[in-house]
């Protein structure tokens, strides 16, 4: 049985049996990000030859940086070690020596350990396992960002001041003791002269170690304006509308910024064979959800006839992933007005019109308009920062679980996670939360989907935050795209 | 005062010194071959244990005279605060609490903006602050002592400490500029112009305090059999890097590039202040300058020429070593200079490396003047 098919809601804190390899797997940092938003930490379950891994990895916010990993192994893993590389270019070829990971005493399945991730852009951890049958490797996709600013603690400023006074008095008082007596022999006692110009040489001392304190400071600033304008910020998504026509144009939020690199127009990567996903949410309720493919009409400009929308404000989250495997998600706002010519729904999009918001608390069970009933599992009280692997079942009309089901863009579902206020959304499908083309990077050709779709899916996934969220599950059946809404109220 | 005895025996607080910055300066060259070849992995390393065994002892040492020399009212000291203790000791405190301060301000640095990758932040430049003025600490402790048995037959014995001690200083200064002074870069007169600026003041300054005549040419021997002893043993270690992105993958320790050929103008400069003693100190430190850097150029220019060529790949020049994040488009791979400078540019710059290593010897010339009398 898959360890992911275990579930049980789970403190990040709890260290033994399954409860606690799921709630490391799961804990999230609540924290600004890049591939998803709001949403740093990466969950994926990857195979490396026999043996299925479960992995966690948490990148830090300041880059050079450490990101801890946890894996949980299933089968006869013996022992992890772990290295980070960059994803792609020369140094992908040459992995740093692996480190040990640290085998849990009371769970043998679970390993944590740790990787350096020392400059900004598309990185990639990558796990070597050995044991009962043999030895093998896999990688996982990590984006490296700076995204934080650590302000300093009143308590350490206070104490590097009380220092600074006492290192520039220390300086005045060595240089007034060289100037009043260090040449004088043994047991002669200083002239008035000599203390006057000890006195002198302290306060000199004093006005230079100052001096050096306070360029110290301004060189301190400069530094930290630099890393600041460093800070990684998304994408810019620019969207226009004119009539149904929707245009959307992608630009660098900054030019030549670290993760940015100079853009080329064939720098994006297909996602499940789409250059772009956009998912588009009616504001404030979110009763309204579509999931549309826009196609390239030029460099970084995508153009999509819409379907009937409801009118009133979308917010558009745009899921790119560049060629270096380096995940994005920009947003942007548009108003769709009433009475919009409406085009056809295109095949691989999707729409749902759930009950907004205020309507209440959604069920666990979603009744979709073509008699199909989509049921969540494993509904039960949510807490914030603890993982949980979320089940749904697909039904037919006469509550069998259904019998015709399709991969939906080369995956068995996918699954968004969208905060009432918006500030949350993450994009996942049941193997994880790594964007697929960075995946298929990090393990050249092992990522075709090796199970045929079964009407039951699960998606990993840990709220950063309380609040109220919005979940929309994509299953497909014959040539249905379903999309079922459920709500989570996360404390 | 304890550093003269009667016995013939140098006495322990100049072994401790001595020891302080044996291991910090041989530990610091270990910790520059272990980020080359390794990485850093931990604070835990057993290079960065070295190092930090040295500021143990120099705390040591200074905790230890400051005590001793207030509780016996020592005459042979300075008195700060009511604290008495030779000058130098508390030269090395001063260094000592500045490493300390470094500590706390680094690591927060490191949380707010990541590990470093560059030597140069305000939380490195104040720990280097302190080692230097630890070492400057301990050449003064042991310049006093010296200076004070002039004439004695101690004198000989304490002065073959002090040589030491400047060797080890002059060795870690070198190693402090490696950055600038790699074997690409020697093609530019910014090398000079550091090398000019860093050396000649320390040497002039060491030198007058010594009053050895070959003071100069005993640190530039030392820091090259330092260094080739550093070429021809580290390779023989294994060493992985633990750090990404690897761009040259090793199996073995890295080490340092080949010696810059100071011996040339170390010799020069020993032989010109044999031979100026009676000069104005102007044109002692403008000679100098123009002889440090005219010799320096002379020699390292075609030498760096013969270690970009493939006929230096070998274990005694090691210039087919390099640190594993030396990407194979840069010029240190590629055995390319680095904005290779002639003509007029060049000697104008080297012109004012000259001027630059004059003002700094002159500073160095006073200082070592000054060092020399120090008797407490």
């Amino acid at each position: 049985m898959s360890l992911w098919l275990l579930w049980k809601p789970t403190s990040p804190k709890a260290r033994c049996g399954a409860p606690a390899w799921l709630a490391l797997l799961f804990a999230v940092v609540a924290t600004p990000a890049f591939a998803h938003v709001g949403s740093k930490d990466v969950y994926q379950r990857v195979s490396a030859g026999p043996y299925e891994l479960f992995v966690t990895i948490r990148p830090p916010t300041v880059i050079p940086g450490v990101a801890t990993v946890d894996v949980e192994a299933n089968g006869e893993a013996n022992a992890i070690s772990v290295a980070a590389l960059p994803l792609t270019g020369e140094a992908a070829r040459f992995a740093p020596a692996f480190a040990a990971m640290q085998r849990d005493t009371t769970d043998a399945h679970h390993f944590t350990g740790a990787a350096w991730l020392m400059s900004s852009g598309s990185w990639q951890v990558k796990l070597a396992v050995s044991g009962a049958q043999g030895e093998a490797t896999a990688s996982v996709p990590v984006p490296a960002t700076p995204i934080s600013l650590l302000p300093m603690q009143r308590g350490l400023g206070l104490l590097l001041a009380l220092l600074a006074v006492l290192l520039a008095v220390g300086l005045g008082a060595i240089l007034a003791a060289a100037v009043r007596e260090a040449r004088l022999p043994a047991a002669v006692e200083p002239s008035a002269t000599h203390r006057h110009a000890g006195r002198i040489a302290f306060a000199l001392g004093v006005t230079l170690a100052i001096a050096l304190f306070v360029s110290g400071k301004l060189w301190w600033r400069a530094s930290a304006t630099q890393y600041a304008q460093g800070l990684y910020e998304p994408d810019r998504l620019l969207a226009t509308l004119d009539g149904n026509t929707l245009t959307l144009r992608i630009a660098a939020a900054r030019e030549n910024d670290a993760v940015h690199r100079a853009m080329t127009d064939n720098d994006l990567l297909l996602d499940h064979g789409k250059p772009i996903h956009v998912y588009a949410i009616r504001m404030p309720q979110m009763d309204a959800a579509f999931h549309l493919h826009p196609t390239l009409v030029s460099g970084w400009t995508f153009r999509e006839q819409l379907p009937a929308m409801p009118p009133g404000t979308y917010k558009l989250f745009a899921d790119i992933v560049h060629r270096n495997g380096f995940p994005e998600t920009p947003t942007a706002t548009i108003t769709i007005p009433a009475g919009l010519v409406a085009a056809p729904l295109a095949a691989d999009d999707a729409a749902a019109t759930p009950p907004p918001l205020a309507a209440g608390t959604l069920g666990a069970s979603d009744k979709l308009p073509d008699g199909y009933t989509m049921r969540w599992e494993n509904a039960a009280p949510l807490k914030a920062n603890t993982g949980y692997l979320f089940r749904f079942t697909l039904l037919d009309p006469a509550g069998h679980p259904a019998g015709d089901m399709q991969p939906y863009l080369g995956m068995a579902g996918h699954a968004a996670f969208v905060k009432a206020d918006g500030a949350t959304f993450a994009h996942t499908h049941p193997d994880g939360s790594a964007a697929m083309p960075a995946l298929m990077l990090a393990n050249p050709g092992s990522m075709a989907m090796s199970e045929p779709p079964a009407p039951t899916v699960s998606f990993p996934y840990g709220f950063p935050a309380p609040g109220r969220y919005r979940i929309f599950v994509q299953l497909k059946h014959g040539s249905t795209v379903e999309t079922g809404v459920f709500d989570a109220d996360v404390r | 005062m304890p550093p003269q005895t009667n016995s013939g025996k140098l006495p322990w607080p100049l072994w401790l010194g001595a020891a302080a910055l044996t291991s910090t300066v041989l530990g610091g060259q270990w910790d520059l071959a272990w980020h080359r070849s390794i990485g850093r992995d931990s604070f835990w390393t057993p290079a960065h244990v070295i190092v930090y065994a040295g500021g143990v002892l120099a705390a040591v040492l200074c905790v230890a005279m400051v005590l001793r020399c207030t509780r016996d009212r020592e005459a042979a000291a300075v008195s700060i605060f009511g604290l008495r203790a030779p000058l130098g000791i508390f030269l090395v405190g001063w260094g000592g609490v500045a490493m300390l301060t470094s500590a706390p301000f680094d690591n927060w640095w490191h949380n707010a903006y990541g590990l470093d990758v560059t030597i140069l932040s305000p939380p490195h430049i104040l720990l280097l602050l302190g080692e230097r003025a630890v070492a400057l600490g301990l050449l003064l402790f042991a310049a006093a002592a010296m200076n004070r048995a002039e004439g004695t037959p101690e004198f000989s014995k304490l002065q073959r400490v002090f040589l030491y001690l400047v060797a080890l200083t002059v060795t870690s200064q070198m190693l402090f500029l490696e950055g600038f002074t790699l074997d690409y870069v020697l093609h530019n007169a910014r090398a000079y112009l550091v090398l000019g600026i860093a050396i000649p003041p320390l040497l002039a300054a060491l030198s007058q305090t010594s009053r050895f005549r070959w003071t100069a040419t005993v640190c530039a021997s030392v820091y090259t059999l330092l260094l080739l002893a550093e070429i021809l043993i580290l390779p023989l270690f294994p060493a992985h890097p633990q750090l990404g992105p690897v761009y040259f993958p090793l199996t073995h320790m890295v080490p340092t590039k080949f010696p810059l050929l100071l011996l040339a103008p170390a010799f020069a400069l020993d032989l010109l202040w044999q031979r100026a003693r009676s000069w104005k100190l102007w044109q002692i430190a403008l000679a100098s300058g123009i002889v440090f850097v005219a010799l320096l150029v002379l020699f390292e220019w075609p030498f760096a020429s013969f270690l970009l060529s493939h006929a230096s790949e070998n274990r005694f020049f090691g210039t087919m070593y390099f640190s594993f994040n030396a990407r194979a488009d840069g010029a240190n791979r590629l055995r390319l200079f680095l904005a290779p400078q002639s003509g007029l540019v060049l000697l104008a710059r080297l012109a004012l490396a000259s001027v630059c290593a004059a003002v700094t010897t002159l500073a160095g010339i006073v200082f070592g003047r000054w060092m020399r009398e120090v008797q407490r």
